[in-house]
């Protein structure tokens, strides 16, 4: 079964103006369900696009799309309730706290769904246990916190919703590195606990390969590429042809074994090269 | 949606009417403004709604976009034509069910919409469709300089109007974000009561006025880097200069007042 479907999804932007540009161009995929899934892409690939396509924000001008295999734009009037099953956090996700405590504003979601204030009440704070905010902070207006801070409770906004397939679009930008490792190892905790489908959009080739089980390679609003990030990242010159490029470690490998040392350039993440390198020089970590 | 509305969008090109000094362009505005409501007979309407047509077919604009830059105004059009139907007492009534109109009325309600609409495309349309909103502002502030005799802070007004104008678009994209991300959490701005509706609005509000706070903040501190402070002793990178076509604009305005005048006296078919 695929979380995500899409069948010849076209979608133009500013049509019928001189500003019309075509993000998504026939776009044909099946994601997979319970999973990690990446989007990577130059910037204007289409991968935000595709983000507001996939929960019904943005209706395609072509093609279907579908949700646990319901084309979901079958009834436009129930689109709403496929918002719920596939959240999506948009880029810089604090920008749109506006409630004058956090834990209102997390209840925002939960609150639109209809849901009874116990199970509201449940849900906002294991959400907020999820992405790493702390009980104290509940009461505080979101505007005092600091930008890592908010961003969490932009996020936990969307995980109290409990939607089945979550979509996030570059939920690490801007933020230092321990803040992004956070955040991401916070969803991906997220997305075994639930054994939900997570679908995030990113630039860093170095997350991607530590994050992800699956990856899409977009490029110029179509599919280059679906596969697992061994089978993307081993094809280095095709992603370099379309602005993309392998993580830094694999260029590392790469030059290792160009200098003549007997190493898997298959190493997508430091770990891995880490304990390949000690096999290489024959130590075992001490 | 949002990204829709047209009105007031500069659209690039190379057309005669792009190609136009903007200063030029402003007073051809005006000439063509008062032109509108010079035309007072059927002849006059017929010939300013031919050089209306001539204008748009010159600009490269497609008329598409010109009529769609209108549609937000069809309500006071609307509204308008009703009264002036109704309400208008001439020589010819017609009797219509229980009501009596006038022919007057529905010849005056046809040339006050006609006159709306050439207004409307002169202005909104033609001008700011082919001048960016830059070009707009210098013209603005060169044509009001002579005011600076008087101490009137031309600069600034214009400044502020750069800036306002600059951040139409930009407010706009935000409402447009802020609108997806609050609807991705089940927001509903277009069903139930009122009150519910008004309500609604304040998780787009709030965002977006911390935003253009922000956008204004931001926008000081650039200003501030780059020692901007005043109009005192400014040069300009671009400096404006008539040109032949500005010449040739000026005449064929000029030839059509003349020929709004002319039909208007010669031919007075149906005066209102």
């Amino acid at each position: 079964m695929s979380s995500i479907r899409f069948d010849n999804v076209s979608y133009i932007y500013a049509k019928g103006t001189p500003f019309e540009k075509e993000a998504l161009d026939g776009v044909s995929i099946e994601l997979d369900e319970g999973m990690t899934i990446g989007i990577i892409g130059h910037t204007g690939s289409g991968k935000s696009t595709m983000a507001q396509v996939m929960n019904g924000l943005i209706k395609p001008d072509s093609g279907d799309v579908y949700i646990h295999g319901e084309n979901i734009w079958a009834d436009p009037k129930n689109i709403k309730k496929y918002r719920f099953i596939a959240g999506l956090v948009f880029q810089y996700p604090e920008y749109q706290l506006f409630e004058e405590t956090v834990y209102k504003d997390i209840a925002f979601g939960p609150k639109n769904m209809g849901l009874d204030d116990a199970e509201i009440d449940a849900r906002i704070k294991w959400a907020a246990g999820t992405v790493g905010i702390t009980a104290d902070l509940l009461n505080k207006s979101p505007f005092d916190l600091s930008g890592g801070q908010k961003r969490r409770v932009a996020i936990a906004g969307i995980v109290a919703m409990r939607p089945s397939i979550m979509i996030l679009d570059e939920p690490a930008a801007g933020l230092d590195p321990r803040g992004r490792d956070e955040i991401l190892s916070n969803i991906i905790r997220y997305q075994r606990e639930s054994s939900s489908t997570v679908i995030m959009i990113s630039h860093s080739m170095e997350d991607m390969a530590r994050y992800c089980d699956k990856i899409l390679v977009m490029n110029h609003g179509k599919v280059f590429r679906y596969g697992t990030p061994a089978e993307i990242f081993s094809d280095s010159d095709s992603l370099e042809n379309i602005g993309l490029a392998v993580p830094q470690i694999t260029r590392v490998m790469r030059r290792l074994k160009q200098l003549g040392n007997d190493v898997n350039t298959a190493v997508y993440t430091v770990d891995e090269a880490h304990r390949e390198i000690l096999r290489l020089i024959g130590g075992d970590g001490k | 949606m949002m990204r829709d509305i047209t009105l007031g969008q500069f659209f690039p090109g190379n057309s005669p009417l792009h190609r136009l000094d903007p200063r030029m362009k402003i007073i051809l505005t005006v000439a063509y403004i008062v032109a509108v409501f010079l035309a007072d007979s059927v002849g006059g309407y017929a010939l300013l709604i031919l050089f209306t047509a001539f204008l748009v077919s010159i600009s490269g604009i497609k008329v598409s976009v010109v009529l769609r830059g209108v549609r937000p105004l069809i309500y006071v059009i609307a509204f308008t034509s009703i009264v002036n139907i109704f309400f208008t007492v001439g020589d010819t009534p017609l009797h219509l069910w229980k009501i009596t109109i006038y022919l007057e009325g529905i010849v005056t309600a046809a040339f006050r919409v006609e006159r709306i609409w050439k207004l409307l495309i002169g202005t909104s349309g033609l001008l700011t469709h082919t001048t960016t909103p830059i070009a707009l502002t210098d013209a603005i502030e060169r044509l009001l300089s002579p005011l600076r005799v008087i101490h009137v802070p031309v600069h600034e007004f214009a400044m502020m109007m750069t800036i306002a104008l600059r951040f139409i678009p930009t407010l706009l994209k935000e409402t447009d974000k802020i609108m997806s991300a609050q609807k991705a959490r089940g927001a509903d701005f277009s069903t139930g009561k009122l009150i519910d509706r008004a309500k609604a609005l304040i998780p787009i509000l709030i965002p977006l006025i911390i935003s253009a706070f922000r956008s204004a903040d931001e926008l000081a501190t650039a200003m501030e880097c780059r020692c901007y402070r005043g109009g005192n002793g400014r040069t300009r990178m671009t400096c404006l200069k008539l040109s032949a076509i500005d010449f040739v604009g000026l005449f064929v305005m000029a030839a059509f007042i003349v020929g709004v005048l002319a039909v208007n006296v010669h031919l007075p078919v149906y005066t209102v």
